[in-house]
């Protein structure tokens, strides 16, 4: 019965990754997609250059233009690159910081702005001026300064995007890490034989769209094949095979990630379902959506892995997901061993969140495909230390979930002894993954540091706040076992402590900005929301220690009716 | 047999001390023949006897006398350990210690008096154990607290580096004494709550054992490393000797008293400048300049006539008070630039020069430079075009060949976004950007004012070579003084807010305009000689000080004096006493072998500019064996050589001839202790968290092989247990 449950829950996942059916009909516009680009350092296809260069500008990968139409990140792409719209006046460039719209004087309330305006903006020119100046003095910059340099990136490459001819498609002749050149150059490559007919192919594919815009789209597909196959015959043996390019297009479509996060949802939902209807017994079911959930994660973590030919964490971005992937994974485990259902509950929101915020958020967390920093090329430690690590952060994630569901009863239905006990003892075995999960990837990065930098332990800010994160959680630990805290502060310990794991995680970075670990993690930004909702969680849990311990109790008055 | 070793742990004043004259005869041998022998215990039979490595028979006859020592003595210390009374009270019923002691009587004797001392030592601590303080020391009583304090500590201080850089917290907190003394009661807690939790039985208390264990290892291995590991760094050149001095962090500063006695110290300065130790060798360490310059000091001693003046700064706004030596000779110091202002002494020879040198500046000829243009292949001659008021045009050179002058970059850099840009409006790095067109050829040129820095330029098809005259670099502020032939002192002073000029009286103030400075003639020598010496550069106005200086440190002599020691050069301080030496130096250290640099090969990541790997092709040379290694050193790929791990640090993206290379050392049991504490933590903790249910598991499953493992709980409590979703439980009241 078990184990029927269990497979009609992975049979449901199945079925709904390959829903819609839609996502799987070739609209002919593979050879375009598929279309290689040597940009940034790597090769990829034209449908990663379009998303990247489409979420850089406007902040997300859809374009609704000002007509009202949805357009997907290709077509968008494509409008830009064979120019086909007046770029200066659509609204396409992301401005979101409120402080630099107030200080350039544009409209608080819109989120984006069209070239033309940004660039005729007198107050946004003094303000990347004044960034300029002070980068070249070294000078710290101010936030609005920064912001006003993002912005100047993006309108350089919307300048850049719009009519792009200079777009390296052409390969190289011989070498395989050769530079490539754009369709202009092809005959400073090949005879001028050769580039006739892709000229032409690109011109042929420059009127149809100049005619029809995004409707004539599909009247391309067949150009893009001959202009891609006139590609391909210049060099064979340099041009990647489609295979290698299909395969990013295909983690590009089928998004894993998100396929990932809507299987947690509906198995939480599930899962919840099950605790109500006792008689549908659907249990092992929503242990089958969690499952498939995580092989398609799994599976998109191959694939990224192939495509980026890296270990699976490498930047802020990586790190999310990997850590939405091991709160998941480290509950799963743990709820097949403990059956309880807190795991699995308190586990999917917080992996649907990192999920989530990891899709919604690219001009922040930057999902594109970069070449390493030589520091972290060609490094085994760097593919078991930063997963340890962050796994670590996974399990005290998942700690703080169970602190919460814990604290909701305490502050709720404290009378729930029984279930309250049982949570402590789920919580206190998540606190013993993580302890060992992140003291060994302490000392991974120790034995790395002492290959990289010399020294086992030298103090460095990233060092110290793992440090300080496992100290944060080893004192609480160790006070219980005197009895100075019971299940109560083990709960607010999980929840408190945990931020001491995201000083560690995101903090050191951005707040402190020092240190050796400074590299690949992006840029900062989002302190005040980060810390207003810490701050908004930690009231939450004075509320609930103010209930426990009756702070706020009037004194009850002695004599009652049942103690006369 | 049993009685006879009674006395070996018998209760008694020294309650734990074995009874020497019973052991002895076993020491001596006595008793030792072919079979080995055990001791048991008070009052129990030796149950078994084992032959151990350290028996007689077991014993390999080449085996020399000095592993018989070591042998013996680790005989006599298990013996002893298992001995002990805690021991025995414990682990009566599991008591089987079994050993052979050596036979002979020297080695006997020295067993003994170990034995005795180790006896000693343990009652001791048994004894120790018993009393408050130490239980205290080694209570998770303190261990709490003392987690709390350090992460608290580490907090503060990782802020705190935010705020002063990374050595000085280094040096104040993490390397400072009372920091080692916290980490040292750590271990120290550690230490004695594991083994005040002897004996270490059942995975949990062995995983506790060993993960506590660990943690000591780990602290003694990391202070290990930072206090005794010796690192440095190694700046090689492919075009250069094989280097072998490596400069090491932080400088040093060495002093020969009057008396002739050395002394040498390490100096450590914050970065407010203060500088520690206060007093060393007798000098009093006043403070530091990271910037200060050589100048001089005249003494009216000279034979021939030379005028020197000197003239004093000063500023109420600043605070500031500077004074400043001009001398007609040598030349080198008849003018100087303080910040953006310029200072300079002429003598004039007649009347006529003087009016000449007092007159207000005439206006700039080509304010921005002139471009001299030579056709390489064309008839035409050469020309010479005034920048300024071509720029934005273009100017035909011939009939197919134009110019177009696009832009002046009077401080040309290249901006973050790699643009070019200027830095500010001063003519420090001028560059010309033209656009030549030649036919359907279009390049883009970038002609710089520095002189021996070719062109920038887009294509190489264009016959044509320019040169650019930057403007003369006329300060726009300056104070002139000058001396007529009867040796009065006038002088001429321009600004941005004006030129003025007169006689200059010893003692007058004037203010040449600059701020509110005012400079005055302090003293004026006739026949000036030149002394010379060190003084901190302070900055005219902020920010604009040029970056000339060098460090230099602020000492002062028993008798008062105070002088200014340059970096790198031994300097002579005399005082009333007699002379000082001081050098205040950079700390170097030689290594045992030289490094060469071969190649320095940078690879970039495909079709960009930016860097995948950079790697250095060395040879070590060991000039003791005569033998030379070629290594490659890379990212995350150190070598190893002569004890010495080679890393690569640092590069130069604007000379790819030379590479720096980090070097370190460290004693091999330092790295042995630290990856040793490294296991036993993760271990332990694998054992303390997770040996327990498997023991149990293990168990169950050895018991009955063919049932599976009950699950913990079983589903109707937990049923039960369970009820309504707590999450939904806020609905549902």
């Amino acid at each position: 019965m078990k184990l029927t449950t269990f497979l009609i829950g992975l049979v449901l996942g199945a079925l709904l990754l390959v829903w819609p059916i839609s996502q799987w009909q070739p609209d002919g516009l593979d050879s375009l997609r598929s279309l290689t680009v040597q940009l940034d350092g790597r090769k990829k296809p034209l449908d990663t250059v379009a998303q990247e260069t489409v979420a850089k500008i406007h902040g997300s990968t859809t374009y609704q233009s000002a007509e009202g139409t949805r357009e997907d990140a290709l077509s968008t792409y494509l409008a830009m690159w064979f120019n086909t719209r007046n770029w200066n006046e659509e609204p396409f460039v992301l401005v979101s910081y409120r402080p630099l719209k107030e200080a350039a004087g544009l409209d608080i309330e819109r989120k984006q702005f069209t070239f033309q305006e940004l660039m005729a903006n007198r107050e946004l020119a003094a303000i990347v001026g004044e960034a300029h100046r002070k980068e070249l003095n070294e000078v710290d910059l101010s936030r609005n300064e920064r912001e006003a340099l993002t912005i100047e990136g993006r309108l350089n490459l919307l300048y850049q995007s719009v009519g792009d001819r200079q777009l390296p498609i052409v390969p190289h002749p011989d070498d395989r890490k050769g530079k490539w050149g754009s369709l202009d150059e092809t005959t400073k490559l090949y005879s001028p034989e050769q580039a006739a007919p892709l000229l032409a192919a690109f011109a042929m594919m420059q009127q149809t769209l100049l005619q029809g815009g995004a409707t004539h789209i599909p009247m391309v597909a067949s150009l893009a094949e001959q202009l891609k196959a006139g590609l391909q015959q210049l060099s064979p043996d340099i041009y990647p095979t489609d295979a290698v390019m299909g395969r990013e297009v295909y983690f590009n479509h089928f998004h894993p990630f998100a396929k990932a996060w809507q299987l947690y949802a509906i198995a939480f939902t599930v899962l919840l379902v099950s605790q109500w209807i006792k008689r549908w017994n659907i249990y092992w079911t929503a242990i089958g959506l969690f499952t498939t959930g995580i092989v398609v994660q799994t599976y998109g973590f191959f694939l990224r892995m192939q495509i980026a030919d890296r270990p699976p964490v490498t930047n802020m971005y990586e790190s999310v997901v990997w850590v939405g992937f091991g709160i998941m994974a480290i509950a799963l485990l743990l709820e097949v061993f403990s059956q309880k259902r807190f795991y699995l509950l308190a586990a999917a929101p917080l992996s649907v969140v990192c999920l989530v915020l990891a899709d919604s958020l690219p001009a922040v967390l930057d999902p594109s495909i970069a070449p390493l920093v030589p520091v972290l090329r060609d490094n085994f430690w760097l593919s078991i230390h930063v997963p340890t690590i962050t796994l670590s952060y996974a399990s005290f994630a998942l700690a703080l979930g169970v602190g919460h569901v814990a604290l909701f009863n305490y502050l709720f239905t404290p009378q729930a002894k029984q279930r309250i006990k049982t949570l402590s003892q789920l919580n206190y075995r998540v606190l013993q993954v993580g302890v060992l999960l992140l003291t060994a990837g302490i000392i991974l990065g120790g034995i790395w540091a002492h290959f990289s930098w010399g020294r086992f332990w030298g103090w460095d800010p990233k060092e110290t706040w793992a440090l300080i994160a496992l100290l944060c959680y080893l004192a609480p630990l160790h006070g219980r076992l005197v009895g100075w805290i019971g299940d109560f502060g083990i709960h607010v310990a999980s929840i408190v402590s945990f931020n001491a794991v995201l000083m560690a995680w995101y903090g050191v970075n951005f707040v402190l900005g020092t240190g050796l670990h400074s590299y690949g993690f992006g840029t900062g930004g989002s302190e005040l929301l980060i810390a207003s909702v810490v701050g908004l969680d930690l009231l939450m849990v004075l509320a609930t220690a103010a209930r426990h311990y009756g702070w706020f109790k009037r004194s009850e008055p002695l004599t009652t009716v049942e103690n006369l | 047999m049993g009685s006879e070793w009674q006395g070996l742990c018998h209760e008694g004043p020294q309650r734990h001390r074995f009874d020497k004259l019973a052991l002895l005869p076993i020491l001596k041998g006595e008793r030792v023949q072919d079979q080995p022998l055990a001791i048991g215990a008070a009052g129990l039979e030796p149950r078994r006897v084992v032959p151990t490595m350290w028996s007689n028979s077991g014993r390999k006859p080449l085996a020399g006398a000095k592993n018989r020592l070591r042998d013996d003595f680790f005989a006599m210390m298990l013996a002893f350990l298992l001995c002990r009374k805690r021991m025995l009270l414990m682990h009566r019923e599991n008591l089987q210690l079994f050993f052979v002691v050596a036979n002979t009587e020297a080695i006997a004797a020295l067993v003994e008096s170990i034995y005795q001392l180790l006896c000693d030592g343990f009652a001791l601590l048994d004894f120790a154990m018993e009393s408050k303080l130490v239980r205290f020391l080694g209570s998770i009583r303190l261990a709490v607290p003392l987690l709390v304090a350090i992460a608290v500590i580490l907090i503060g201080a990782t802020f705190y580096e935010s705020e002063v850089g990374s050595p000085t917290v280094q040096r104040e907190i993490y390397k400072s004494a009372w920091f080692g003394a916290l980490m040292f009661l750590l271990a120290v807690n550690l230490g004695i709550s594991t083994l005040s939790r002897f004996p270490w039985k059942g995975p949990r208390k062995i995983g506790f054992a060993l993960t506590h264990w660990g943690l000591i290892v780990i602290i003694a291995g990391s202070a290990a490393v930072i206090h005794l590991s010796t690192e440095g760094m190694l700046l090689v050149r492919t075009d250069s000797a094989p280097g072998s001095q490596i400069r090491i962090e932080g400088d040093l500063l060495e002093v020969v008293a009057p008396d002739q006695t050395r002394q040498q110290t390490d100096i450590f300065i914050k970065p407010d400048g203060a500088v520690y130790p206060r007093q060393f060798g007798g000098l009093s360490l006043l403070g530091y300049s990271d910037n200060a310059i050589k100048t001089v000091q005249f003494t009216n001693d000279g034979v021939v006539d030379n005028l020197a003046v000197k003239v004093q700064l000063h500023s109420d706004r600043m605070g500031q008070t500077l004074e400043r030596w001009l001398a007609v000779a040598p030349a080198a110091y008849s003018q100087m630039d303080i910040g953006p202002a310029h200072l300079e002494l002429f003598a004039a020879s007649d009347e006529a020069e003087l009016q000449q040198l007092l007159r207000a500046p005439s206006p700039e000829q080509n304010p921005m430079g002139t471009l001299a243009i030579r056709q390489i292949a064309g008839q035409s001659r050469d020309r010479t075009i005034d920048v300024e008021p071509t720029v934005g045009q273009t100017l035909a050179l011939s009939p197919d060949l134009a110019l177009t002058v696009v832009n002046v970059w009077p401080d040309f850099r290249l901006g973050s976004d790699g643009q070019p840009t200027s830095a500010s409006d001063q003519f420090r790095n001028p560059a010309v950007q033209l656009l030549v067109t030649q036919g359907d050829e279009q390049e883009r040129w970038f002609v710089f004012g520095k002189a021996g820095l070719p062109p920038v330029r887009s294509n190489d098809q264009i016959a044509l070579a320019l040169t650019y005259e930057p403007p003369a670099a006329t300060p726009t502020d300056y104070f002139r003084l000058v001396a007529a032939p009867d040796h009065q002192i006038f002088y001429a002073a321009a600004s941005s807010k004006g030129f003025k000029s007169g006689e200059l009286p010893p003692g007058q103030s004037i203010s040449p305009g600059w701020a509110d400075f005012q400079i005055s003639l302090v003293e004026q020598l006739d026949h000036a000689q030149v002394q010379r010496q060190i003084v901190p550069v302070m900055p005219v106005a902020a920010g604009t000080m040029a970056a000339e200086g060098a460090p230099a440190l602020h000492v002062a002599t028993p008798d008062g004096q105070d002088f200014w020691l340059p970096w790198g050069e031994p300097t002579a301080l005399a005082t009333a006493n007699g002379e000082y030496f001081a050098a205040f130096t950079p700390k170097l250290l030689e290594l045992p072998f030289y490094v060469k640099l071969n190649e320095f090969i940078v690879e970039r990541n495909e079709g960009s500019e930016s860097v995948a790997m950079w790697t250095s092709d060395i040879t070590l040379f060991d000039p003791q064996t005569d033998t030379a290694a070629p290594r490659s050193v890379w990212m995350n790929h150190p070598t190893w050589f002569r004890g010495w791990k080679l890393a690569q640090a640092s590069w130069n993206p604007g000379d790819l001839q030379q590479s720096t290379l980090q070097l370190k050392r460290e004693p091999w049991w330092v790295t042995a202790l630290t990856w040793t504490g490294s296991l036993l933590v993760v271990l332990g903790i694998v054992v303390m968290f997770y040996g327990p249910s498997l023991v149990k598991r293990w168990r169950q499953w050895t018991r009955s092989p063919q049932t599976e493992p009950e699950p913990p709980m079983d589903e109707g409590s937990e049923e039960k247990a369970v009820g309504t979703i707590p999450i939904l439980a806020v609905f549902g009241k």
